[in-house]
């Protein structure tokens, strides 16, 4: 057999942990889901709205670039053109750049041998104020001019101020049709991103955090209930069937906290009821064992008269009871049936016996016994459980039989004939009839007597003969029980085949019904003196 | 409604009780008052079966009944049985005016429930029953009792 611990699966996680789980990772899985999603179509948003915006800022630079430039050219145009007429700036030349406020410095670079451009002639305002540009220029040269030659129309001026960080650069294609690209970086671009990333992020924290707060309170409340009655079907496994669960939720949980109550106190009931019944069944085991004591050998012979009985009761104690006895010369058939069956009856069965070996000592007539007999039952069941009883003495010398009747089953005397037993041939013993035993205390009983002649049988018994039945309820009754007793005794046998005979046609119409009634019957016959 | 139901009837000084079921110790005859009627006829024909305990219960009951003059018709078998074995059973006063005699034909199986009444199967001084009791298809049925015993009660 198993012990409880092996009985008892090992859990793994708490149910309140599960609880907990699912109430943050719900709305945690849905605001990502949502953020994720949200970010997607903001950032979206703000490219193109960044797009449109640069795209607009260029257009306007590059008008205004193209203006400036077309301004500076048409100033700058007669400096050159005095410069490549006499191979140098001359005084005219010099005069105009003079005049133009807008012009700090005009250089001229030539191309060398190496591919390298050298300033070949130089036009400022004021000295060596344009040389870190001239010379960033200088260096940038061979590759501007690839590209013009690329284009053949591209004229690339070089950022005198770098545009936040270096990383905008302005092409101007051509004089008549300038275009600008802007690029931006797009972690300043999408900076607004980041932003409400940080934001939601916070906020989700925020959310969660309260979303734990509230699971555990929450949950506490449930498992703690359900904790409670986890620990006393524990507590029942082990079995303490006494213990309770103090639950106040209204809910299912309470309910089943409710029902667990009251089907502990159910179990509780019947274990109680189970062990006061093992405790009655053992005292009534006991009764029985007492009671078998009550009844005599089932067979025995006292001088012609030969006895053998039969008792079986309906449960562990009987009202019926039989009993034989020697006084003097005479044999004393004793056969009793109390109110009912069972414990009360066995009880009544118990002072009858013991009554009746008093009565035994005082060598009196059967109806002088009854009587005594019915004044010990009376003061013993005060009238509540009755007794019918049969009483009679064999004279082992005369072969008289004196009986005296309490409305009793009389008794059959089957007198022994030429032929086989008939049903003409029965005799009930019915010529005196008194009240019950412990019917009223001073009844008054009759007797009379009957010639039991050498052969002759006869057949006492109890009225559960008749009402024994079968597996379907189906009575015996009178007509096959003088039918059984008859056969059984046709050819007038000795007491324990007769017994024997009539117990088999009972038995075979019962097959193994239980009880209704006990049953007791017992025969005797005078086999007279060898 | 229980095992057994009685049915009362008082037309001027005559109760008439009729009785159909089982009396046992269930019964309670209390709700049944028999005193102060002069005559009392029980009818009994649905009675079906009485016990030990029902016998004692009936016994009191009869008792109540005073210096009543009671008839019992319809006796079935297990009543006449009761009045056989049981003294008592039969108040003092009580006197049966028909009962049944069960009858069967052992070959064919069938039964029959014979009416003898007073004055015309029986009297006090003993039975003259039918000279010949036949089932449906004719067979002669015999007395399904044993006389000496069953007709007892009316010598006493």
């Amino acid at each position: 057999m198993k012990g409880h611990n092996e009985l008892v699966k090992k859990r793994g996680l708490s149910i309140r942990y599960k609880i907990l789980l699912l109430l943050t990772s719900l709305p945690l899985i849905t605001l990502t889901v949502y953020l994720i999603l949200a970010l997607r179509i903001f950032e979206e948003d703000k490219i193109a709205y960044v797009f449109d915006s640069s795209s607009r800022m260029s257009g306007t630079m590059a008008a205004q670039i193209k203006t400036q430039l077309n301004g500076v050219l048409g100033t700058t145009k007669p400096i050159f053109q005095d410069y490549l007429s006499q191979q140098k700036f001359s005084s005219v030349g010099e005069s105009i750049f003079q005049n133009e406020f807008n012009l700090e410095a005009i250089v001229v670079f030539k191309p060398s041998a190496t591919g390298a451009y050298e300033r070949s002639a130089i036009l400022e305002k004021v000295p060596d104020q344009t040389a870190g540009v001239l010379a960033q220029l200088q260096n940038h040269m061979p590759s501007y001019f690839a590209e013009v030659e690329a284009s053949r129309r591209v004229v690339k001026v070089p950022r005198n101020r770098p545009f936040a960080g270096g990383s905008l650069a302005l092409f101007a294609d051509g004089f008549g049709s300038q275009s600008d690209v802007t690029t931006v970086e797009k972690e300043k671009a999408l900076g607004a991103v980041q932003i409400l990333i940080r934001k939601s992020l916070i906020f989700f924290g925020l959310l969660i955090s309260v979303t734990v707060i509230l699971s555990l309170f929450a949950s506490s409340g449930l498992t703690q209930a359900l904790t409670q009655l986890f620990d006393a079907t524990k507590k029942v496994a082990e079995g303490d069937f006494n213990i309770r669960v103090d639950v106040k939720s209204s809910d299912e949980v309470g309910s089943l906290a409710d029902n667990f109550n009251i089907m502990a106190a159910e179990v509780s009931r019947l274990l109680d009821q189970t062990a006061e019944k093992a405790r009655m069944e053992s005292e009534l085991q006991t009764a029985k064992t007492v009671q078998e004591t009550l009844f005599p050998e089932t067979q025995a012979k006292i001088g012609p008269l030969a006895i053998a009985g039969y008792y079986e009761p309906a449960s562990e104690c009987g009202g019926d009871w039989w009993h034989y006895c020697q006084i003097g010369n005479k044999i004393f058939l004793w056969i009793g049936d109390a109110t009912g069956h069972g414990a009360p009856a066995a009880l009544i069965t118990s002072a009858a016996k013991s009554a009746s070996t008093i009565i035994e000592r005082l060598n009196i007539t059967p109806a002088k016994a009854l009587e005594l007999l019915n004044r010990s039952i009376y003061d013993v069941s005060k009238g509540r459980i009755m007794m019918t009883f049969f009483l009679a003495s064999f004279d082992l010398e005369t072969g008289e039989l004196a009986y005296c009747n309490a409305s009793h089953e009389a008794p059959f005397l089957m007198k022994k004939g030429e032929g086989p037993l008939k049903k003409k041939d029965l005799i009930p013993l019915n010529e005196v009839n008194n009240p019950r035993l412990g019917q009223a205390r001073d009844s008054v009983y009759e007797q009379t007597t009957i010639q039991v002649e050498t052969g002759d049988l006869v057949f006492f018994y109890t009225d559960g003969i008749p009402d024994i039945q079968d597996p379907a309820k189906a009575a015996w009754g009178e007509r096959e029980f003088i039918k059984a007793l008859i056969a059984a005794n046709k050819d007038f046998p000795g007491v324990s085949d007769s017994v024997e005979r009539f117990a088999q046609s009972f038995q075979a119409h019962r097959q193994g019904a239980p009880l209704i009634d006990d049953v007791t019957f017992f025969v005797v016959k005078n086999e007279g003196l060898s | 409604m229980g095992k057994l139901d009685v049915k009362m009837n008082k037309a001027a000084d005559k109760l008439t009780v009729q009785m159909a079921g089982t009396i046992d110790e269930d019964v309670d005859f209390s709700q049944f008052s028999l005193g102060g009627n002069p005559q009392i006829e029980v009818e009994l024909s649905g009675l079906k079966s009485i016990n030990s305990c029902g016998i004692r219960e009936w016994i009191k009951w009869m008792g109540t009944a005073g210096p009543a003059q009671i008839s019992f018709s319809n006796c079935p078998k297990v009543i006449v049985d009761q009045i056989n074995m049981v003294d008592g059973f039969l108040p003092a006063t009580g006197k049966v005016s028909s009962f049944f005699v069960p009858y069967y034909n052992d070959d064919s199986g069938s039964e029959k429930n014979v009416l003898f009444r007073y004055g015309t199967e029986f009297t006090e001084g003993g039975v003259t029953p039918p000279a010949s009791v036949k089932d449906e298809e004719g067979n002669e049925m015999e007395m399904d009792v044993i006389e000496s015993k069953y007709f007892k009660f009316l010598k006493k």
